[in-house]
């Protein structure tokens, strides 16, 4: 690995802890926070370096970890830096939030920009704590019930997927023969680990708890609709991707595992459609887009699934491509929310201008893989994933499906959430076409690292993205023209975070054992149960060593 | 029956009285007199074990004998700090119990620091 | 026959480090008043200069460091002994101590002019009794010598949980002492029962000579219980949390940081040093099932406390719990049990450091706002925010969050019950770093949200600073490099005899 590549690595994470540890004095703190937008730009040039270059690590001595970048956590390196610069900057312009919601901020980016290039278990767990815990500042803190309730479930998935990872890491660690914690040591030695199967359920479900994989989907819409938009942004296009480069690093795509890969690939379809029915049902366009997010993540894993039971280790960079185009054109939608809302609103409530709309319904679009935008050539990267006769059936109906949200979608944007535009910076609404013509259009420029672009621009595979756009665009506005209305569409009426209402019941049963283990407290606590329970243990122990 | 049985037996007796009261009894002082009791008890045993040196050719082994007496002024000096503490909880609140339930008045913290 | 001497160079470091305190004590009494602060204090840097120099010693030697006092080696004479766990417990309190006492002066100091106080002296005098206790429980190699240091020890501890002379803080002294009596009676007759099979009690002695016969398993099981007893071991805690939340704060920092360590150090001792050769995957798989229990009673009772010193009280009884699955996941000489040995001596170390800064970061908070209770937290953090970040640090490294010691612990101790096959042990650390997010949650939540809140007092920085250091240290320990897990491996014997 170049010393030009390994410096840049080192600064990704050097620049945002430089300025972390300037928070800490209190009259650098305001100034530190308001120049947290350039922390990601080493990110940036590492990552549109690293894009093309050949995969490298670099061990940083003396603290044991590793770093180590290839060209999929290179692409979404570079677009997830992209991503938080724009977006800090035009939240810092402004004006500056407190200093709670900065330090979370700054926190959150450094963990969401470790973990594309963390290369160890230990600094990787450390980033994905990171992207993950202090996300609970950019929206919970508040006197809000709706949105305590959204952090408190957000936190306790998010703890519980560090959970689950933790015993997955331990195992694959505890599986290294030589006692190394590089990524790429334990991945070695994990398809000959006895407790290969364990990890692998422990890794798809720690990382689908991010993700939103279901049943584990119903935190994410809570949190994006109780989100400011401009966090919206980032955690659905930079912090989601977390789980992303999670299942891209450990999962053993060199090696077929033919039951495994059907099982995670059913799961991904499954959460796909399942994120489409349940985003119809919903009015909230944050709560939409949510469901949305759901839905393609659930592509993504469908992909990685299919490409673990080939055994097809290039699935890496298709899915990272398709990841960072997600990554880049749901921020901007969530974006289009606020900036749609405020460009309507001096108009007290006229209908949007007619290219207004077409550009926010070809950034809506090109999830679906409209023709011409970024999301036609992450089709194209996941082609090979879905080459084979159902996952193909399956992925050309997910995208009739994702069509079919995502007009439902643009259709809920004349009626945001009422703090849409107070949310959304000066800055991004001005410059919103640019922003959104930018998550259109930068996919083309990543492309040919990753495959042949001229292939998008064939008329076959033109008219291949468009039918299932048409299609699903074409069921959306029958089902609103045809009058459903009267057979009950748009119902019925799920509540936001469907399955959610399940836990929090769950919980609600577990909160309930409580009291009777203070109970059993007070009673051990009772001097002479003491006294018995000591006694009790020096005979057990007695017992035990005698008997056994 | 040897004496060394016999101490045996005693020092038995000792402990089990001791443990009976020592869970048993609710007044700190009992527990405290129990406890008494049973370091009687285990210094008995220790008594016995001294014996081991009459098998190697003396007549007594001086090391446990060493360790009673250590122990003995171990126990006197828990013995009395007992006794000062439930003086002093006699003499500050007027009832002397170990009942937890009896202590917990509504307390938010503020002296403890 | 006469054995040679086994002094080994440095080993008189260990008599300095024992009488130090002790003239500390001493000098304390006899100049009395207010001159036993500035000796107590003045005493700290020399107590954690000589840590250190035991502890190099150590490390550069790569074998313990022994003094065999009088020139007499065992089974005659007695023997200090400080090998690499020793060391670190070594330094370890020296700067817990070294970090109460400086923390404790703004409540215990004596200025001109101001009269003397029975309660200050009586502080600086426990505080340094500690100190001497706990170097003898460290570097002692003689069960019975041990004994008096584990009197000691609760001696002194059981004056500082009652220092404010308030009844209930009297009940819980009482309750403590008697209880610890319970526990120490029990040792003895363990040490007895040693004594008259063997006819030894010199630790390396006894070990060579063990063998499983119901008179060992007698002794061991009853010192085992007494040392669960003294070190609060679920359900053996009943003295525990109204101690540890009812001692001013630089107290129980020292009580729930150190004072417990001290009694688990000598299970410790007594398994892995004393008993290594006999077959006790039994007794292991029992302290292993109330380690378990002690953390999930311990952290659900933790989530149910409305003043936050009795949360962290109840969360030192959680992560004591922590440390007795050292027992199933290091006995033996296996290839995991040393990753099981590095993770309970880095929960050691974590929990003492992180809980040291927690009850600290407590007293300031308590003093500040007039009130623990921790629904009328609400937006305190802004008001203190040093204090708050230390309590979140220090909530890190019990959470198990890196970067941080706790998140090691359990990090190895994960890596142990899976590859020792013992994959229950997971369930028990996995569900406590979840337990113990929720406690956390609950305190820090309030705080950084919304409210306003007025201070009765601001607290002075350098006590902050103090508190956030020690859990700066807790954080520091998740970078420990191999070398420090090597010096902890020194002196460990694998099975019989077998030294390392």
């Amino acid at each position: 690995m170049s010393h030009l590549s390994s410096a840049l690595l080192v600064a990704t994470l050097a620049a945002p802890l430089a300025l972390l540890a300037a928070c800490f004095v209190k009259s650098w703190r305001p100034c530190a926070l308001a120049l947290q937008w350039l922390a990601p730009a080493p990110g940036l040039a590492a990552g549109v370096l690293g894009v093309t270059a050949a995969p490298g690590s670099f061990d940083l001595p003396g603290l044991g970890f590793t770093l180590r970048l290839d060209p999929p956590g290179a692409l979404l390196l570079a677009v997830a830096a992209l991503l938080w610069i724009v977006v800090t900057a035009a939240v810092w312009r402004e004006r500056a939030p407190d200093e709670r919601f900065g330090l979370c901020w700054l926190l959150t980016m450094t963990g969401s920009l470790g973990v594309f290039i963390a290369g160890d278990l230990v600094s990787f767990y450390l980033v994905y704590a990171l992207v993950s815990i202090p996300a609970y500042g950019l929206f919970a803190f508040s006197d809000d019930a709706e949105k305590k309730r959204a952090g408190a479930i957000y936190m306790a998935f998010a703890i519980f997927g560090e959970a689950l990872l933790l015993l997955g890491f331990a195992a694959l660690a505890a599986g290294e023969p030589h006692g190394s914690s590089r990524i790429a040591d334990v991945m070695a030695a994990l398809p000959a680990s006895p407790w290969r199967d364990v990890i692998l359920a422990l890794i798809v479900a720690g990382f689908g708890m991010k993700m939103g994989l279901i049943p584990f989907n119903g935190w994410m819409p809570l949190n994006y609709a109780a989100a400011p938009i401009p966090a919206a942004a980032v955690l659905s296009g930079a912090g989601v991707k977390a789980g992303v480069i999670g299942l891209i690093r450990f999962l053993p795509l060199g090696v077929p595992l033919q039951g495994w890969g059907e099982a995670l690939a059913a799961l991904g379809f499954l959460t796909a459609f399942y994120g489409v029915l349940l985003g119809l049902t919903q009015q909230n366009p944050k709560t939409i887009l949510a469901y949305s997010s759901i839905s393609q993540m659930g592509v993504i894993a469908a992909a990685l699934g299919m490409a673990l039971g080939a055994g097809d280790v290039s699935a890496s960079g298709d899915v990272a491509f398709y990841a960072a185009n997600h990554l880049l054109v749901k921020a901007a939608l969530f974006l289009t929310i606020g900036a749609l809302a405020a460009r309507g609103a001096p108009l007290s409530g006229a209908p949007l201008g007619g290219w207004t709309l077409a550009l926010a319904a070809a950034l809506a679009l090109s999830l679906a893989g409209l023709p011409f935008t970024g999301g036609a050539l992450a089709k194209l990267a996941s082609k090979a994933q879905f080459a084979s006769g159902w996952a193909a059936s399956l992925a050309t109906l997910s995208s009739i499906g994702t069509a079919l949200l995502m007009t439902h979608f643009v259709a809920r944007l004349d009626a945001p959430p009422p703090d849409a535009a107070r949310e959304c910076p000066l800055a991004l609404v001005r410059f919103w076409p640019a922003v959104a013509l930018g998550a259109i259009l930068l996919p083309w420029l990543f492309y040919p690292a990753f495959g042949d672009v001229s292939e998008a621009l064939g008329l076959a595979k033109f008219w291949e993205g468009l039918w299932p756009v048409l299609i699903g665009v074409g069921l959306a506005l029958g089902l609103r023209r045809l009058g459903l209305r009267r057979l009950g569409w748009p119902a019925p009426r799920v509540p936001a975070g469907d399955s959610i209402v399940l836990f929090e019941g769950a919980f609600a049963r577990l909160l309930a054992l409580g009291p009777g283990f203070e109970t059993l407290d007070a009673r051990l606590r009772q001097w002479p149960a003491a006294g018995v329970s000591l006694l009790l243990i020096v005979l057990a122990l007695l017992a035990a060593g005698v008997l056994g | 029956m040897s004496p060394w049985v016999l101490a045996g037996l005693v020092g038995a007796a000792l402990v089990g009285l001791g443990l009976y009261g020592l869970i048993l009894h609710p007044h700190p002082l009992r527990k405290l007199l129990a406890f008494n009791l049973i370091g009687s008890g285990v210094f008995l045993v220790f008594g016995i074990v001294a014996r081991r040196g009459a098998a190697a050719g003396f007549s007594f082994d001086p090391i446990p004998q060493a360790m009673v007496i250590t122990g003995i002024v171990v126990a006197f000096a828990a013995s009395a700090l007992a006794v000062a503490l439930i003086l002093r909880l006699h003499a500050e609140s007027g009832r002397v119990t170990l009942d937890p339930e009896a202590w917990t008045k509504p307390d938010d913290g503020a002296a403890k620091s | 026959m006469m054995a040679p001497d086994p002094t080994t160079p440095g080993g008189s470091l260990l008599v300095l480090a024992i009488l130090l305190p002790c003239a500390g004590i001493i000098l304390s009494f006899v100049l009395g008043g207010r001159n036993a602060e500035r000796v107590a204090l003045g005493l700290t840097p020399f107590g954690f200069a000589l840590a250190c120099a035991i502890a190099f010693h150590v490390a550069s030697a790569g074998k313990p460091v022994v003094y065999a006092l009088g020139g007499l080696a065992p089974p005659l004479g007695i023997a200090l002994r400080a090998d690499g766990v020793s060391a670190v417990m070594l330094v370890a309190a020296a700067v817990i101590l070294t970090a109460a006492s400086f923390y404790a002066r703004a409540k215990f100091a004596t200025p001109e002019g101001a009269p003397e106080s029975r309660i200050a002296l009586t502080f600086w005098i426990m505080l340094q009794a500690i100190w001497a206790a706990l170097t003898i429980i460290f570097v002692g190699g003689d069960l019975f010598n041990l004994y008096v240091a584990l009197e000691l020890l609760t001696f002194a501890a059981v004056p500082l949980v009652c220092i404010d002379g308030r009844p209930e803080t009297l009940a819980a002294a009482l309750r403590y002492l008697l209880f610890a009596l319970f526990g120490s009676i029990s040792y003895l007759l363990g040490v007895a029962l040693f004594y008259g099979a063997y006819g030894t009690l010199d630790i390396p002695l006894l070990a060579q000579k063990v063998q499983s016969t119901p008179i060992v398993w007698m002794a061991a099981a009853l010192m085992t219980g007494g040392l669960l007893a003294k070190t609060a071991l679920f359900p053996l805690h009943l003295w525990l949390p109204p101690a540890h939340a009812n001692a001013p704060a630089a107290a129980s920092a020292v009580l729930s940081g150190l004072v417990v360590k001290g009694s688990f150090f000598l299970t410790l001792r007594l398994w892995f040093y004393v008993l290594p050769a006999l077959p006790a995957a039994g007794a292991a798989n029992i302290l292993g099932a109330l380690g378990s229990a002690a953390i999930i009673v311990g952290s659900v009772l933790a989530l149910r406390q409305a003043r936050l010193k009795l949360l962290i009280a109840y969360s030192t009884v959680a992560q004591i719990g922590y440390l007795f699955l050292v027992f199933p996941l290091a006995m033996g000489a296996h290839v995991w049990s040393d990753i099981g040995w590095s993770a309970g001596v880095m929960q050691i170390l974590a929990h003492a450091f992180a809980k040291a800064a927690m009850f600290l970061s407590a007293g300031l908070l308590a003093e500040a706002l007039g009130h623990d209770q921790i629904a009328r937290l609400g937006g305190a953090a802004r008001a203190l925010p040093m204090t708050f970040l230390t309590l979140g640090l220090g909530g890190l490294s019990l959470m198990g969050l890196p970067p941080s010691g706790g998140f090691s612990a359990k990090w190895l101790m994960l890596q142990a019950s899976v590859a020792s096959g013992q994959w229950v042990w997971t369930l028990p650390v996995l569900a406590g770093g979840l337990l113990a997010a929720g406690y956390v949650y609950r305190i820090l939540t309030p705080a950084l949200s919304e409210g306003d809140i007025v201070l009765k007092a601001p607290p002075k920085r350098s006590r902050e600073a103090i508190a956030l250091g020690l859990a700066l240290i807790a954080l520091a320990l998740g970078f420990a490099p191999q070398g420090f897990f090597d010096l902890l491996e020194i002196g460990r014997p694998l099975a019989a005899g077998t030294l390392r």
